[in-house]
């Protein structure tokens, strides 16, 4: 299908279903209503089949341009559908599996990602290791029954709800760095695993610590081959730094939207709008590009640290706004709509610490992009 | 369009052309070149590359008036040329001027007639009036056939027999084709001596409009491609100021090794790269949307963008980089005018925010 028929099609679909996929709750709504909604809005799209389009059909997908499931999450979200975080986890993880997992192992799972029917995890940072992710230390011991898991993960989104984690293990010795790194999918319901959920600022538990207590995972659930861990790793994150912000631009679009309508006069400074816009149009216009550097096959990479820095940068902006423009909502207002505001401010302040932070994206450019050597 | 093989010979021989000449000579060599019917054919290639290329080897050429020549057609052989490259049919006729022109009453010679579509261009003497610093409305202002004019030029423009200035005419917008030599030049020095620029004065001049002219439509899509090509400019003077900075803190040692290892450096470079490939980015846009607002938006994150950089690559370069033995200093002027030129960031960040207060409307989306 072409994107164009694609978003007609969809579009419509979108304006019929209107009622079924609005969210019941007021407001930004709990993280468990929110997950909850994410599942229905998921199931009722791939069963029309709009969520399969632009995933290979050995998944369960239609086949097509990846060009259509980045329309799909900013439709959903350019709608207020669905909050465009945890619905992109699935572009961050799907790739991955579809590219590392042994096909029958992808071809199981990945629909049931697609469909709602499952939450999937991703097991990197950990107590001691944060940007320095090539210094992990949970261990994946080779045992005649499979790898034998034992460490602590943390800042692990979602954990509490997934049925499904991709985890970094460290199955080489500990001065291994980067080259001992495997890894692993692992079923969260294996005896020996504890979720503890995190309280986090902006008041949902979006992410736990996660306990391996000698937990058995199957030879057959290794994601690439042994010490191909950080392969992996590289190359999922040119997918957090891609497809997932490109939804996270309609959302922040249809925010400053909403902020311009609700805004009472005098409240916005027009040289700050002017510039929060024109930061906002210039990340979209190079997510735009890099979706169709995808589309076009091409192999995403550090360039993408651009992207990423871009995006942060405007969320930043975008909310700093909004505490300019709606001070009484961000500060004092307890209706749903301060609430939502409020949320998304404080969400904001995090865009320059997840998915590798503001000075890790500047290392990888200096180093990779500008080609200034080594740091030290 | 240019593609393929082509696309690369012409930005090689681009390059060579901006890297070993400025000024008239570049203007001669761009001729050579085939520069002009390349305008024509492929608008975005030809600009994009040539300003890009032009500001990044600090060069100067009468491009610009090309350009906007081009793009208040009917006074050149091209049909109005648009952001996208598509010709549509010709927006005006520049009202007639060719009974004598006064100024301040007094008898001066006759000025040019420019019969339309008769392939009359800059290389035939016609010149355009920039508007005046920082701003990017007309630069004349026509009362009762009398016409004042506060702008800027080009270098060439002092040696073009005709100067076409966009002017205010009531509610109106009109062209007036006037001689160059009825109006007051004063060749700039300031900041930046060798751009050449010239400061572009008249008050009182007397020129006969038809009243009935149909009004100039061409200027909002003539100062959109003059911003998209002033874009490419300063991101291309960027890019060398990041390339100066880079190669300096590689080669500088201290401490026992180069300052490119010490993040500071390191992170005021990411900053400066991250602003460039964001200008770029809308710039990129602008030529896909067509749009004036994502013109006007990229032009003023290029100019940002550009002062962002000087000011970064200048920190990392210290002490070489604020003399005249290093060329760094030629790019820092030159963005400094840049910027000023159809819209400074901050006049055109200023007014899209007004703008956006008054209608509640964000600026339309360049579909995925």
């Amino acid at each position: 299908m072409q994107l164009d028929a694609f978003r007609a099609a969809l579009d419509a679909w979108l304006d019929e279903h209107q009622h079924d996929l609005v969210p019941d709750h007021a407001g930004v709504g709990s993280l468990d209503e929110q997950m909850a909604h994410l599942s229905k809005v998921k199931r009722l799209a791939f069963d029309a089949g709009w969520m399969r389009w632009g995933w290979p059909e050995a998944v369960g997908g239609l086949g097509g341009s990846t060009l259509l499931r980045a329309y799909l999450g900013e439709a959903l979200t350019a709608r207020d559908l669905v909050e465009p975080g945890i619905y992109s986890m699935t572009e961050v993880l799907a790739p991955t599996m579809i590219d590392y997992a042994p096909a029958e192992l992808a071809a199981a799972m990945v629909p049931r990602l697609l469909r709602g029917d499952e939450t999937w995890c991703q097991g990197f940072s950990e107590p001691d290791t944060g940007s320095n992710l090539a210094s992990l230390s949970c261990r994946a011991a080779r045992t005649d029954a499979g790898w034998r898991v034992t460490g602590q993960k943390v800042w692990t989104s979602l954990a509490q709800y997934s049925q499904r984690c991709v985890l970094l293990t460290r199955t080489g010795t500990p001065e291994s760095a980067h080259k001992g790194i495997t890894a692993l999918f692992v079923d969260m319901d294996s005896p020996g695993i504890t979720v503890r959920p995190i309280e986090t600022m902006h008041g949902a538990p979006e992410f736990s610590e996660v306990f391996f207590d000698g937990v058995l995972v199957p030879f057959d659930r290794t994601l690439g081959e042994e010490g191909q861990g950080w392969s992996v790793a590289m190359d999922l994150l040119p997918f957090e730094r891609s497809t997932a912000l490109w939804h996270r631009a309609a959302y922040l679009h249809r925010r400053l939207e909403q902020l311009l309508g609700a805004a009472p006069a005098g409240s916005l400074d027009a040289a700050d709008l002017g510039e929060v816009t024109q930061i906002l149009y210039a990340f979209r216009a190079r997510s735009r590009a890099t979706q169709h550097r995808l589309d076009a096959g091409e192999r995403l990479g550090p360039e993408t640290s651009i992207d990423k820095v871009l995006v942060a940068t405007a969320e930043q902006a975008v909310y700093d706004l909004v505490a300019d423009a709606l001070p009484a909502a961000v500060t004092i207002g307890d209706d749903p709509a301060s609430e939502r505001w409020r949320t998304g401010f404080l969400y904001s302040r995090a865009a320059t610490i997840y998915g590798g932070s503001a000075e890790i994206q500047r290392n990888i450019i200096a180093r990779r992009l500008l080609d200034l050597g080594n740091d030290r | 369009m240019i593609d393929g093989a082509d696309l690369e010979l012409f930005t090689r021989s681009l390059r060579h052309a901006t890297d070993s000449s400025t000024g008239a000579a570049l203007d001669a060599a761009l001729d050579d070149l085939g520069w002009p019917d390349a305008l024509a054919d492929d608008p975005r290639a030809a600009v994009s590359i040539l300003f890009g290329l032009q500001g990044g080897a600090n060069a100067t050429s009468s491009a610009l008036d090309h350009v906007l020549l081009a793009a208040l057609a009917p006074l050149t052989p091209f049909a109005p040329l648009e952001l996208g490259g598509s010709p549509v049919a010709p927006a005006t006729a520049i009202p007639p001027a060719s009974n004598p022109l006064e100024l301040g009453g007094n008898p001066v010679a006759p000025a040019t007639a420019i019969p339309p579509s008769s392939g009359v261009g800059v290389g035939a003497g016609v010149g355009v009036v920039l508007p005046a610093l920082g701003g990017w409305h007309p630069p004349g202002d026509l009362r009762g056939g009398r016409l004042a004019v506060a702008g800027l030029g080009t270098a060439g423009l002092a040696h073009r027999a005709t100067a076409i200035v966009v002017a205010r005419a009531g509610d109106k917008t009109v062209a007036v084709a006037v001689p160059t030599a009825s109006l007051t030049l004063r060749a700039v020095q300031g900041v930046d001596p060798e751009l050449g620029l010239i400061e572009v004065t008249a008050d009182g001049l007397i020129v006969a409009v038809d009243p009935d002219a149909d009004p100039l439509t061409g200027w909002t899509n003539a100062v959109a491609l003059a911003q998209v090509a002033l874009g490419h400019e300063l991101v291309g003077a960027s890019r060398t100021m990041l390339d100066l900075a880079r190669i300096h803190a590689l080669e500088r040692v201290q401490f026992g090794r180069p300052i490119s290892a010490f993040q500071a450096v390191r992170h005021r470079l990411a900053e400066t790269l991250v602003a460039i490939e964001m200008a770029e980015a809308l710039l990129d846009a602008a030529w896909l949307d067509q749009s004036p607002q994502t013109a006007a938006m990229a032009k003023a994150l290029a100019g940002r963008g550009a002062r962002t950089a000087a000011r970064h690559c200048q920190q990392v370069l210290a002490g070489i980089g604020f003399t005249t033995e290093h060329p760094l200093h030629r790019y820092v002027r030159r963005i400094l005018v840049l910027d000023q030129l159809y819209g400074a960031a901050q006049s055109l960040t200023a007014a899209l925010g007004t703008e956006l207060i008054a209608t509640r409307q964000l600026p339309p989306l360049l579909p995925l």
